[in-house]
């Protein structure tokens, strides 16, 4: 029976030692600022996005090759535990993610200490910004159109510049698509916002860098909310009905795979 | 589901020879019955499995270790474990293949008539190839660990042959020290977070085993958690639950003993975390079919033992385990 209850007591300890050291388990106090990096990791539907490669057929039976997938985000805000929002310097705000060049890693240094819970940016380029003029844009004018992203400086900016072949049952013979999605001048507002909560806070401090990494499916562009067939028409530019239906659905494109915290991707 | 399903027929496979093997061993005689004072031990049949990461990289994977009842020895073991993990977030990411190497030297020491202390020093030499053909190799020392065991229920050694079942049921608890160098650049970037030679963190496990022995035949069932802390790089693997059952037969042929086990054996992973949230698609479990041979000769062991997966869900999918081959050579003490 002593020898049970010295069995009992030797458990116990253990047992006391596993769980108290696992209870300080929050971190300490986050102080300074760091840095958060997003990637953009470019799929359709399921599968990465190889440019030049056939994608699997889809709802609407349209086999697509994609050649050329750039979009412009932009205006970087992140929301803290405590609900208060965090605004990335608004000049410094305008990214473009290209599959082309594997730009797609967007790095955003300074990003005040703290457990941040939500991620908001903007797919394109808002008015205020446009209205700034050519000379308000800086290096990103310059930037945009080297990645063909701009029209002309009155036509305004490509938000979402998607190309490439499909065919379809129709459309036996490989077609070239085109779908230019901006906001044409000031006429046009296509400028959206896209909202992710993340799965798990992301934390930044003076030691902690950390990343969150985006999942993209650019078959959503087509077949989300509305569905665009390129069977029937398949170069969408300057569009009044089907351009902010396609703005629609590039919101829909964005997921959050996972964050890592103490991590900066690549 | 095709890969499982494969297994099974690996398995089957495996049992095939293993029954044949036996079928072999009945044709060289009558077998004797068991030697009244037989000390015999199955090293794979009982005590506490324990396999640390997703991966199971840093020790022993869920192999069992240890012997049935009271048995005192001292070993090497080798295990060598194959994964493949997805380098990437999507369906059609590349495989990577990924090798984790074990050697150990490990032992079971009599402390006082109950109680026993269990002690593992893992070697370990892991390697990968990453998708861009570069290959990845790291090895040293792994995690050490010591478990005390208190026999509660103690089949009587060396006795005549008993007629009826022989039952033993042993608790224990132990640590696991930060001995294996944790490196967070393994971490970055890959989908797999066990390809690190230790956890880098204090470790306490709790253990159960239960078994019992009737003539030649046996039943030994193991269970234990490994309770994992955070490591000085702000990473915590998660807490691990290992279960398992082995049936097991010995044979005789003079001096040779030879033990064919069969066994099922689960292990459940917690999510790991890292400044303390969780970390996205590490937490799994993966349940095993087990096939071993042990044959023993006066005070040696020399054992092989054959794991395969039936079913698994490692890291949502993005880490599997092909397969686990463990060999030892232990000197009963």
């Amino acid at each position: 029976m002593k020898k049970y209850s010295l069995y009992t007591l030797a458990l116990s300890i253990l047992l006391f030692v596993s769980c108290s050291s696992d209870d300080d388990g929050t971190t300490e106090e986050l102080t300074g600022s760091g840095e958060i990096s997003i990637k953009y990791d470019n799929g359709f539907n399921g599968n990465d996005l190889i440019l030049n490669t056939p994608n699997s057929a889809n709802e609407n039976g349209e086999v697509i090759t994609v050649t050329r997938f750039n979009y412009i985000v932009s205006n970087f805000r992140l929301v803290n535990e405590e609900g208060e929002e965090f605004v990335y310097p608004k000049d410094e705000s305008y990214f473009i993610v290209s599959q082309e060049t594997e730009e797609d890693n967007i790095v955003l240094p300074g990003i005040p200490a703290g457990k941040y819970t939500t991620l908001k940016f903007g797919i394109g380029v808002d008015q205020e910004k446009y209205l700034q003029g050519s000379e308000g844009q800086g290096d990103f004018l310059a930037e945009a159109e080297a990645n063909n992203m701009m029209w002309s400086w009155q036509a305004g900016y490509k938000f979402l510049n998607f190309e490439g072949s499909f065919t379809s049952e129709s459309v036996t013979e490989p077609t070239d698509f085109k779908i230019h999605m901006g906001s044409h001048g000031s006429s046009l507002d296509n400028y959206k916002e896209v909202t992710l909560e993340l799965p798990t806070s992301v934390i930044v401090s003076d030691e902690i860098d950390s990343s969150i990494h985006l999942k993209i499916d650019a078959s959503k562009i087509l077949v989300s909310s509305n569905n665009i067939k390129l069977s029937e028409k398949s170069v969408i530019m300057v569009d009044e009905e089907k351009s902010p239906q396609i703005a629609v659905n590039t919101t829909e494109m964005f997921v959050v795979d996972h964050v890592h915290n103490g991590e900066s991707h690549d | 589901m095709t890969n499982d399903f494969l297994n099974i027929k690996h398995l089957t496979l495996l049992w095939a020879f293993a029954c044949a093997t036996l079928g072999f061993a009945n044709d060289m005689g009558p077998l004797p019955e068991p030697s009244p004072c037989a000390a015999h031990f199955h090293y794979e049949e009982g005590y506490f499995d324990f396999c640390d990461t997703c991966g199971c990289g840093s020790s022993g994977g869920s192999m069992g270790y240890g012997t049935a009842m009271n048995s005192y020895f001292v070993g090497l073991r080798y295990i060598g474990q194959q994964y493949r993990s997805r380098d990437g977030i999507f369906n059609n990411s590349p495989w990577i293949t990924e090798n984790f190497n074990t050697l150990q030297a490990w032992g079971n020491i009599p402390v006082t008539e109950r109680i026993i202390l269990n002690a593992i020093v893992p070697y370990q030499f892991h390697n990968r190839v990453l998708p861009d053909g570069t290959d990845q190799e790291i090895n040293g020392l792994g995690d050490i660990s010591v478990l005390a065991f208190y026999n509660l229920l103690k089949a009587t050694p060396d006795s005549i042959v008993s007629i009826k079942p022989e039952h033993y049921l042993q608790l224990g608890g132990g640590i696991k020290a930060p001995t294996g160098k944790y490196d967070k650049a393994n971490n970055t970037g890959s989908v797999n977070p066990s390809f690190q030679l230790g956890n880098g963190s204090w470790d306490y496990i709790l253990a159960m085993n239960y078994g019992f022995t009737h003539r030649n035949w046996g039943i030994s069932t193991l269970l234990n958690y490994t309770f994992k802390t955070k490591n000085p790089k702000e990473y915590q693997f998660g807490n691990q639950l290992n279960y398992g059952i082995n049936a097991f037969k010995t044979y005789y042929l003079s001096d040779f003993a030879l033990t064919p086990i069969v066994g099922l054996a689960g292990e459940k992973f917690e999510s790991n975390e890292e400044y303390g949230l969780k970390v996205a698609d590490t937490e799994g479990n993966v349940f095993l079919g087990k096939l071993s041979i042990e044959g023993s000769y006066k005070n040696y062991a020399l054992g092989l033992t054959g794991v395969l997966p039936i079913s698994q869900d490692l890291n949502n999918g993005r880490v599997e385990l092909r397969h686990r081959l463990s060999v030892y050579l232990n000197i009963n003490l």
